[in-house]
This record gives C-alpha cells, structure tokens and sequence, in this order.
C-alpha cells in the first residue's frame, strides 16, 4: 500500500492540529454551532443520534495490519468497542464523545490515517475496487492514479465548499466492483487499442431521490490529463451546480438538466486550463510522480508464483463441506498463480452487516500478518479482503478465520447484504436498517437454502440518502417514515453495473411501502416466486428481467396483513 | 493577507456608491468609488483614465463578463452571501491565472477565519471578516500546514511538479517547527 513520506505523515498531523484549534475554539464558545458544523464534517465528524459519528477515510479500500489494531484501539479506548464499515470503504465510529475528538485524530495520524473529507460538500474519498492490484480480471491497477487524486483533491482550496458532495470511484478491472456509474464521477482505466493507458470517464451518476446512472464524457482520456480534466468538470460544478435546493444540488441534476452544453462547458474549460492558466499545464501528471507513487503498489516480496506447468492446489479428498463452500463464495481469482483474495464477511448473524469489534480488528489484523504480507482491504460490499493468500494456507485461513467469525461462507449471496446503519445511529434515517437486516439473516440462516437461491445483491437504506444504496440492489429496501412510523418500499431488479447484471440501473418499486414486521415475509415471498420461476440456473436479477414485476408484485402483496388493502 | 476591520477601516479609501442601482448618469466619478457591475456598466465609457475604481462581482457572474475591464479596476470585491457558498473561490482563481488579474481582490460578505487558507491560496489579498470574527485566530488559521499538494494561486506547481526535495525539505524545516514548539510526531 502507499507509504506516506515524511511530508504526507506531517500534513496529516498538522490537519488533527487544525481540527484540535477549531475544536478548542467551538469548546470555548469561540466558533458557534453553525460555523463549526462545516468544518467538523470535513473531518469526518457528524453530530448522530447518541454522540458525535467519525468516519475515517480508508482511501480506495487499503488498510495493513497496523492500521487495524489502531483501529480496534480507539474502539476500545474511545467508542463502545465497535466499528462500521460503509460502502464507501470507509469506517466509522458512534459513540465518541465531542470533547476526545481532537484526541482521536492525533491517534489516526499516528498511522496514517485522518477523516479529511469524509462528509461535508467536498470531493470525498477516493474509493476503488477492493481487488486491485491482485484481480484476474484487471486490466490496469487503479491505485497509483488513487492516490495521485488523494493528494490532489487533500484540501483543494477551490473546491471546499460545492453545492453538495462529490464522490470519485475508480476501476481498472473488467467488472465493476467500485459501482463506477453510480457515482459523480466513474473512472475507468484501460488501456487503448495502442496500448496506452487512459481513463474512460463517466460523470452525473448518484443514488438519492433522483437515482441516476452517470453518463460517459470522455471515451479515453489519457491519464496524464486526468487531475486537469476533473479540474474542470468540478469548476463547471461550483460554478453552475445548484444552491438554493439541496435536494437538487448534486452534479447528475445539472448534467441532467445541461445535456450537451455541460459537455460543451467541460471540454471548453478543459481547453482553456491548459491553453490560458498561468502554469495550466503544471497539474498534468509526470511520468516520474506516477512512478514514484506506483513504487508503493508492487507485489510484495516473498511473493512466489506457481510454477508453470505445476499443477494447481486442491483441497484434501477429506475436506470439511463447510470449507469448500467458502473455497466457493469466499475466496476469488488471483494475478498471481497459486495465490487467492479472501473475504472475511463481516455479514453474520448476531453483528450489524459491517460491523466489526475491536477484537476482531485485532484478529483481522493478525491474519493479515500472518496470511497476507500484512494487507487487507474494506470492500464496497462491506466486508474485508485479505489480497495476497497462499493456496496452501488456504485451510489454515479458514480455521482461523472461523474462529473469528469471519468465515460465514455467503459472499455475493442473499444475507452478504449491504445495509447502513439507520435509524438505530443515523440522524438522517427514517427508519431502522438493523432489525430488518437482522431478520432476515435468521430467516435465511439455511446454508443449503441461501445457497439454491444463489447470487443476489440485497440492498438496505433507512432513508432516501440511500448509503445502503437500495437503487442498486437487485431487491433494495427503501425505510420510509409516514405518520412517525417506519415503512418500507421494496424495490427489484437493481444493479450497480457489476457483470452479473451488466449494466447499471435502478430498480422499480414493488407497491406502496410494507409495516415493518412485513419485510421479511415480503423478502421471502420474492425469494419464493423467483425460485418457481426460474429456469434451471437462472440468476434472481435474470429472472426478474424475463417475467417482469407482475409475479412478485402479487406474491409480495399476497404477504400483506397491517397494510393490506380491505376487500 | 490585508484585513480590513474596525481599526484599520478609516485607512481603507474604498466606498460604496449608497442608493439604489438607479440612472447611472448621476453617478459622479470619484477616486476608490466601489461600485456594483450594474453601476460600473454605467459609467465605464466615462470613467477617467487613471482614476482607482473598484467593482462588485455577485458570485453568479462569469468572470469572463468583465475580462475586457479588468486592467482599468484597481479592486474586485468578491461576495461570500453564505460563508459555505464556495463560487467566490473560483471566480478569484480564474481572474488570477487565467485573467492575470493583479489588483486587489477582497473577500466580504460572510467571511470566517477558516476561510483563510482557502482564500490566500485562490488568489484574495483582502478580507472583511464578519464583525464577530477573531484577527489571532485567522492568523493562526494560515499557518497550519508546511505546503500544499495542488497548484494555487500563490504557488503554480504541484507538490510533484517542484523541483525534487521539497517535499522532505518542507517536511523537515516545518516538522523542526512543530517539535520546537514542544509538540511531537
């Protein structure tokens, strides 16, 4: 991962030093409420239900070892013992009081790591595929041009306060696990016919009241332009983005409402940098910086790969089941001969989806020490990924990673939800995500059972910010409140791209909202409907684009009590 | 950074043209006059050569709008409605890189002490901070960090576009700094 030089270490301890001045000033009575909000959130810190909420950055996904134990360290020192991580890739804490703030972020800039930009309207952290570098499918690792964004977007004094947030997400693989489409600006990195590597970018995606799917700017852009053409299509933004209606100030709004002439005005203020700035041309990207970046994201040494011609591993004869199903759902295809990505799914009964305690930390942590040269990774999906597993340790990770509950084999199935925090933390939610992913976990606690259905993206938000992203989900739970209560709008036939349902596009509402204590027979209703549906191995999200809503509409509806329609 | 507050207001000569945005034919050119776009398109053709004349520039207007004038103005007044709207800071960007704009531009309106890094490094040298505002804590608020990764106003290069070593020569001397002021990493 990238190691910080001794400028990057002290930037980031002279931002916690900032933060502890502003901190100090809104302690003494110095920095009112509403001024200190801004400011706050753009590191991190929210003001929740029960306590201030930080969230950390995790930039595009990488942590090591010693990121994780300090990690788990402030959960035992400064919160309740716990963690969360988001499908930003970040992690974020509950229950640390205001007043300790200041302290926290010293401890994180002890390892590297800040809250810079984690809320706030501000370009946000950077997120990318959890697989990067170690994919088989990659064409182009993401990460040096990751971090060159980092550092450029890191207190960009133009682009502090936006109209609204501005999220960047970057894949360079065949699939999409970074849900490119469904942010401000998507990139892509390939390589052209030529050879040359460049960046296809897409601009204008974003969940929300307004889900919309980010429409392509730029075919191929080469990379050495990236910083300058984001300069402009964020210029173009702050200036024309709207302000007077929050709900309407996301850059998809004015992509949505411009067409063209935001085309136009981007490319023209891309031409315009680079022909008439003073040193315009000084923010293209040198070989030499990507170099020196790149220098961070190598294989690590001690790496060996199989060698040709040398057959592959394969589990005992003997082999538990349990251990091969997790060989299945759990670990996934390497660059490097003779080696696999793992997934520790943080998806298990009895913890929040995403949730992680400070012991586990500490065990994760140790199995990235001892299984995976020390790297991990948080993934979109929430769970974390060991990069670097040796095929022959394959089943000493699994005993180990049982032990910790991390082992739960469900990757890409039904209960490896994506869910937000909700109601339980979130000031924002309308209603609780919690219980409902909780349910639905015990009911589809049958291995065999999760197993048949096969793959599925179950999405949850507890209200239309949609940080659980439900538009996405091939079935998405929206929480709703009417009259102080909470419901729930259920939606199918979602995708965040990936190549399981191959283009991105949000799904469509089933019926009127569902009381609570109705979502899991609604869930297993869908569930029930597609399985009599389906034709042979036919996916859930395929078999809902051949039948159509209709079936599911009449099962789901067919569950309802506390809301159903009088005769 | 110049700021402009209680104590130093009397040696400031720029003054707003009072009354509304009415005939311009009545407005009488006078040295350091701070007049609005609607006021300034009044008078232009009139305006004496050599007479210091500054201009307000709401944030919803294209700098582009006035590039043509920008050698006869001695000051562009940039406008913070709401300290959280950031359009101001583009607008003194382009007119410092892209426009060479090389009189004073002043941030008002509704402008705060962690604004100043952001304003310093967008291209401001001039500051009316809301009245409530604290003169250490702005001073203090541009000394927190040894450099920056972009480009500004004030330094064209990037971080990777400097001549190699700055990075850890910054880092060192501010990090001598830091520790001398009893603080440690």
């Amino acid at each position: 991962m990238y190691q910080y030089t001794e400028f990057d270490r002290l930037f980031v301890h002279q931002r916690a030093a900032q933060f502890r001045d502003q901190l100090e000033r809104h302690l003494r009575g110095q920095l009112p409420d509403d001024d200190f909000r801004a400011l706050r959130l753009q590191n991190g810190w929210y003001i929740q239900r029960h306590a201030p909420m930080l969230r950390i950055a995790v930039p595009y996904g990488e942590l090591d070892s010693a990121k994780l134990r300090a990690l788990g360290r402030i959960a035992r020192e400064y919160d309740r013992g716990y963690g969360h991580f988001t499908t930003r890739q970040n992690l974020q804490f509950n229950w640390i009081p205001l007043e300790r703030s200041a302290d926290v972020m010293d401890a994180l800039a002890a390892v590297d790591m800040h809250g810079i930009q984690t809320s706030g309207n501000c370009i946000r952290n950077t997120t990318s595929d959890c697989f990067a570098g170690v994919a088989a499918d990659e064409e182009v690792d993401p990460r040096p041009y990751c971090e060159v964004l980092r550092q450029w977007s890191t207190l960009h004094p133009e682009f502090a306060f936006l109209p609204r947030k501005f999220k960047i997400a970057v894949t360079g693989a065949k699939e999409d696990r970074a849900a490119i489409a469904w942010h401000d600006i998507g990139l892509h990195v390939l390589r052209n016919e030529r050879g040359e590597v460049g960046f296809k970018v897409l601009v204008g995606g974003g969940m929300g009241r307004t889900p919309v799917i980010a429409t392509v700017i730029r075919e191929f852009l080469p990379w050495q332009q990236i910083l300058v053409f984001i300069e402009a299509i964020v210029r173009v933004y702050n200036k024309h983005g709207r302000r007077d209606n929050m709900y309407k100030a996301r850059i998809k709004i004015l992509v949505k409402a411009e067409g063209q002439r935001f085309v136009d005005d981007v490319n023209g203020e891309f031409e315009h940098i680079l022909r008439d700035d003073i040193d315009g041309t000084a923010h293209l990207i040198p070989q030499a910086e990507l170099e020196r970046v790149a220098a961070s994201f190598v294989t690590p040494a001690g790496v060996t790969p199989r060698p040709a011609g040398e057959a592959p591993w394969q589990p005992a004869a003997d082999a538990p089941g349990g251990f091969r199903r997790w060989l299945e759902r759990n670990t996934h295809a390497h660059k490097v001969p003779g080696y696999r990505a793992v997934t520790l799914s943080l998806k298990r009964a009895g913890q929040a989806p995403g949730d992680i305690t400070d012991e586990q930390f500490e065990a994760a942590a140790d199995l990235a020490d001892r299984y995976s040269f020390g790297e991990a990774r948080v993934s979109h999906d929430q769970n974390l990924v060991l990069p670097w597993v040796h095929e022959t340790d394959l089943f000493g990770l699994w005993s180990a990673a049982r032990d910790a509950s991390f082992a739960t084999p469900n990757i890409g199935l039904l209960t490896d939800m994506i869910a937000c925090p909700g109601g339980d933390f979130c000031a924002l939610a309308n209603a609780r995500s919690i219980p409902v992913a909780a349910e639905i976990t015990e009911r589809f606690a049958d291995i065999d059972e999760l197993y048949d259905i096969g793959d599925i993206d179950l999405h949850i938000s507890g209200c239309i910010n949609s940080c659980g992203h439900h538009h996405s989900g091939h079935i998405g739970i929206l929480g709703v409140d009417k009259d102080g209560k909470e419901w729930y709008q259920v939606s199918l036939g979602g995708s965040d791209g990936s190549a399981l349902a191959t283009t991105a596009v949000p799904g469509k509402v089933i019926g009127p909202s569902f009381a609570a204590d109705e979502v899991a027979d609604v869930l297993e209703a869908v569930i029930e409907t597609y399985r009599g549906q389906r034709i042979a191995n036919e996916r859930f999200i395929d078999t809902v684009k051949r039948v159509g809503l209709d079936p599911f509409k009449v099962a789901a509806n067919a569950t309802r009590r506390s809301t159903a329609q009088p005769a | 950074m110049k700021f402009i507050d209680s104590r130093t207001k009397p040696r400031d000569p720029w003054h707003a043209i009072e009354g509304d945005d009415g005939p311009m034919v009545t407005l009488t050119p006078a040295p350091h006059s701070l007049l609005t776009l609607l006021q300034w398109h009044g008078v232009r053709s009139n305006w004496p050569a050599g007479m210091p004349v500054g201009v307000l520039l709401p944030n919803d207007v294209e700098v582009s709008e006035i590039a043509a004038d920008l050698p006869r103005l001695a000051l562009i007044a940039l406008q913070f409605p709401k300290w959280v709207d950031g359009r101001a800071y583009s607008q003194a960007r382009l007119l410092r890189s892209r426009y060479r704009y090389a009189g004073e531009v002043r941030a008002i309106g509704e402008v705060l002490v962690d604004m100043l890094p952001l304003l310093k490094r967008t291209g401001f040298d001039a500051v009316v901070m809301r009245a409530d505002q604290s003169r250490d804590a702005a001073e203090r608020a541009l000394g927190f960090f040894p450099g920056h990764y972009q480009g500004d106003t004030q330094d064209h290069l990037p971080l990777f576009a400097k001549p190699p070593g700055t990075a850890e020569k910054l880092a060192r001397e501010a990090a001598d700094d830091f520790v001398n002021a009893g603080a440690a990493i």
